[in-house]
């Protein structure tokens, strides 16, 4: 787990915890956190492939670059470092532009 | 159709306070923006600004956020997770990605504070997962808490890639390099110190030439490079990380703007393309207005007075009221802002639009050390960083930032009574306090200390100088703590040592043997005092202590010892255990070889 447990500044954060499902795996994130960070805490960095197979992840986390477009119940091009995590919801890899990985 | 009588695009410091000001004078304003909280960038910027009190100085990033958000007023509506798509003559058009449909809103003025992106770089494998931008590891750290690797590397030593990589060794992470393609660090000197207080080194003239790995990074390659920035080979290092940051620097995001017909000129020390402005924030579009890191890359203080001077130009022309001098008031206030050697550039770049003016600041440090043997702060503050915290906190009156807010901050030593609130203000970290002889052979240092685990009283750490090298033993004296977290750490040093302290580490209790038979460590046998075992006997069954090879020779008296400091008990009023034969390992085959009386 990636997750901060302990810091000088911050407090942990206690949201409820949310399923969803990354490949048909069942992950676990916390309620109002991007898809993005919830991937990221269960340790997966690659978030898709280009249309020349070249792995991609996220790279500004504010929704400029569009490094992170991932396919989100069945909707390509979804920036998931700006779009929150929900119960049941279903994130694959993108291939290219719109095909599943 | 919606209509509003001001539209702000953007809901960080700068868009914040435009809306802050027009709704105040009652006009009706909407807030879009494409994030899932407003604040923009301040919601993950967990370090202390600098700056003055009328603009948050001292406090920090998230909480300056929460600030700002509060001072809205129903005259405020707000879209979240909402992109504006287009900007055209008479409409613009949002698209909510909650409601996953589009909008269109018609404004009588706009504001426009987009910020900016994140600049990329060239080198081989940059597009691997793991290559990330500075301020994306910023995000996913201190807004939603995730660390996505252990060991980092920098790229980028300008504000901030110090101040990312600080706050990575606060998350727990290592750095493992800052490296910086010129000759110099590009960032404040005090952000500099602070990560350079914990050793990590800072490779000037070195640029990235490759990341490593195949589906995620896995290393770095970094160079060395000639005056021109050429590579030169054969001084290739390679880093084990997983994470590389980018902190090359920012571009303002002028998509919109172009669209709604703003002039964009290229002024590369404002970040490269930026739109037309005036002095009131106005762009060559009437009713158009832009501020903050769109206006040009600086920070978020002078984004926040941009934003303030275009809300009340906008309330003035909606209202129709006389609030000129507010708005000089303002203007004036950015001058003083900029007036310092750290905005030169952005004076240069904006003196393309309007004239600029500075006022005077003292340049002069502090040159004596004060009273020996008075406890006292001393204050390594050397760059004319706007920044006043350290006035404004002393509650002796004894520190003064002569002139204006731009000077180097001065200490009054009759008047200053030790108590460390200047120390724990500072935003640089860079205010330390001394005493020396506290007893014969020893000093006292006092370090701002903002990292988890705090030392206990008593505890011995290791003492660290500025560069972060270890220089002696140290003894914990006291822990003052500060509600915002800068906690005050009070080291007892041996005498002549004060003046070199600036840091410590506590000792790594994971590789502290107490029985080196049974490999039993420090903390484990001071977990269990804590749990409740309180004598020898007791720890041995629950510990295995002394029951290896050497039957307790080495870790008995330890153990005592340690038993003693934490029940303050005395050696001898602890039960010694018992001792118990064979003293020294004796082989089974011998014992049956072996003679008895009774035979």
């Amino acid at each position: 787990m990636r997750r901060i447990v302990e810091h000088p500044i911050l407090k942990a954060k206690t949201a409820r915890v949310v399923k969803f499902y990354f490949e048909d795996k069942e992950l676990e994130a916390l309620e109002g956190e991007t898809i993005a960070a919830a991937l990221i805490a269960n340790g997966i960095d690659v978030f898709g492939k280009s249309e020349r197979g070249r792995p991609r992840g996220f790279f500004c986390a504010i929704g400029k670059c569009s490094s992170c477009l991932m396919l989100v119940d069945g909707e390509p091009n979804v920036r998931v470092c700006i779009t929150l995590v929900k119960e049941g919801m279903r994130v694959q890899r993108q291939l290219g532009r719109s095909d599943v990985a | 159709m919606m209509k509003t009588q001001l539209l702000v695009v953007g809901g960080g410091p700068a868009g914040l306070c435009g809306a802050i000001e027009a709704s105040r004078y009652g006009v009706e304003t909407l807030i879009v923006d494409e994030g899932v909280e407003l604040g923009g960038q301040l919601v993950k910027q967990t370090h202390k600004f600098f700056g003055h009190e009328g603009f948050f100085a001292s406090m920090r990033g998230f909480e300056i956020a929460r600030r700002l958000k509060n001072q809205l007023n129903h005259h405020v509506k707000v879209m979240l997770q909402t992109t504006v798509v287009g900007i055209y003559e008479d409409v613009v058009v949002l698209y909510s990605r909650e409601k996953d449909h589009t909008f269109e809103v018609r404004a009588d003025y706009i504001l426009l504070a987009t910020g900016a992106s994140e600049r990329f770089i060239q080198f081989e494998n940059n597009h691997l997962p793991g290559v990330y931008g500075a301020g994306a590891v910023q995000t996913l750290m201190n807004q939603f808490m995730v660390l996505p690797g252990k060991r980092f590397l920098m790229i980028g030593s300008g504000n901030i890639g110090l101040i990312v990589s600080y706050q990575l060794l606060q998350a727990g992470a290592e750095v493992a390099a800052i490296v910086e393609i010129v000759d110099r660090v590009g960032g404040y000197d005090v952000h500099l110190r602070k990560i350079k207080r914990f050793g990590v080194p800072v490779l000037l003239r070195h640029t990235i030439k490759k990341a490593l790995g195949e589906e995620k990074v896995t290393g770095a390659v970094v160079v060395q490079v000639d005056e021109k920035f050429r590579p030169i080979e054969g001084t290739e290092k390679e880093f084990a990380v997983d994470v590389i940051c980018i902190a090359t620097g920012l571009t303002p995001s002028v998509e919109l703007a172009a669209m709604a017909n703003v002039k964009i000129e290229y002024v590369p020390e404002l970040g490269g393309f930026v739109p037309y402005r005036d002095q009131n924030m106005r762009t060559n579009v009437e009713n158009i207005f832009i501020a903050g890191d769109l206006a040009g890359i600086e920070e978020a203080t002078t984004a926040m007075i941009e934003g303030r001077i275009a809300g009340l130009t906008i309330a003035q022309s909606v209202v129709g009221v006389d609030i000129s001098k507010e708005i000089e008031a303002l203007q004036n206030e950015l001058v003083e802002f900029r007036s310092g050697p750290f905005s030169e550039k952005v004076r240069k770049g904006l003196s393309r639009f309007f004239p600029q003016r500075t006022v005077g600041f003292s340049r002069q440090p502090q040159t004596d050390k004060g009273p020996m043997g008075k406890l006292r702060p001393i204050i390594e503050c050397y760059e004319n960083i706007p920044c006043n915290p350290c006035q404004t906190s002393c509650p002796a009156g004894a520190i003064e930032v002569p002139g204006n807010i731009n000077s180097l901050p001065r200490i009054d030593y009759e008047r200053c009574t030790g108590c460390g609130i200047c120390v724990s203000k500072c935003p640089g970290l860079a205010i330390f306090m001394v005493q020396e002889n506290i007893e014969p052979g020893f000093d006292l240092v006092v370090i701002p200390y903002e990292m988890v685990p705090l030392p206990g009283k008593n505890e011995r750490v290791i003492a660290l100088d500025r560069e972060g090298k270890e220089v002696c033993e140290a003894q914990v004296v006291k822990v003052l703590r500060f509600p915002d977290m800068t906690n005050l750490i009070y080291l007892k040093v041996p005498a002549g040592y004060s003046d070199r302290v600036r840091n410590f580490r506590t000792v790594k209790r994971g590789n502290v043997l107490v029985c080196r038979c049974e490999e039993v460590t420090l903390e484990e046998v001071e977990r269990a005092i804590e749990l409740g075992f309180t004598d020898y006997e007791e720890l041995r069954r629950y510990l295995r202590i002394g029951m290896g090879m050497c039957g307790g020779r080495t870790c008995r008296n330890t153990v005592l010892s340690i038993l003693s400091q934490k029940l303050g008990k005395s050696s001898e009023e602890l039960l010694k255990g018992r001792f118990r034969p064979p003293v020294m390992p004796v082989k089974f085959e011998s014992i049956l070889r072996g003679e008895s009386n009774e035979e």
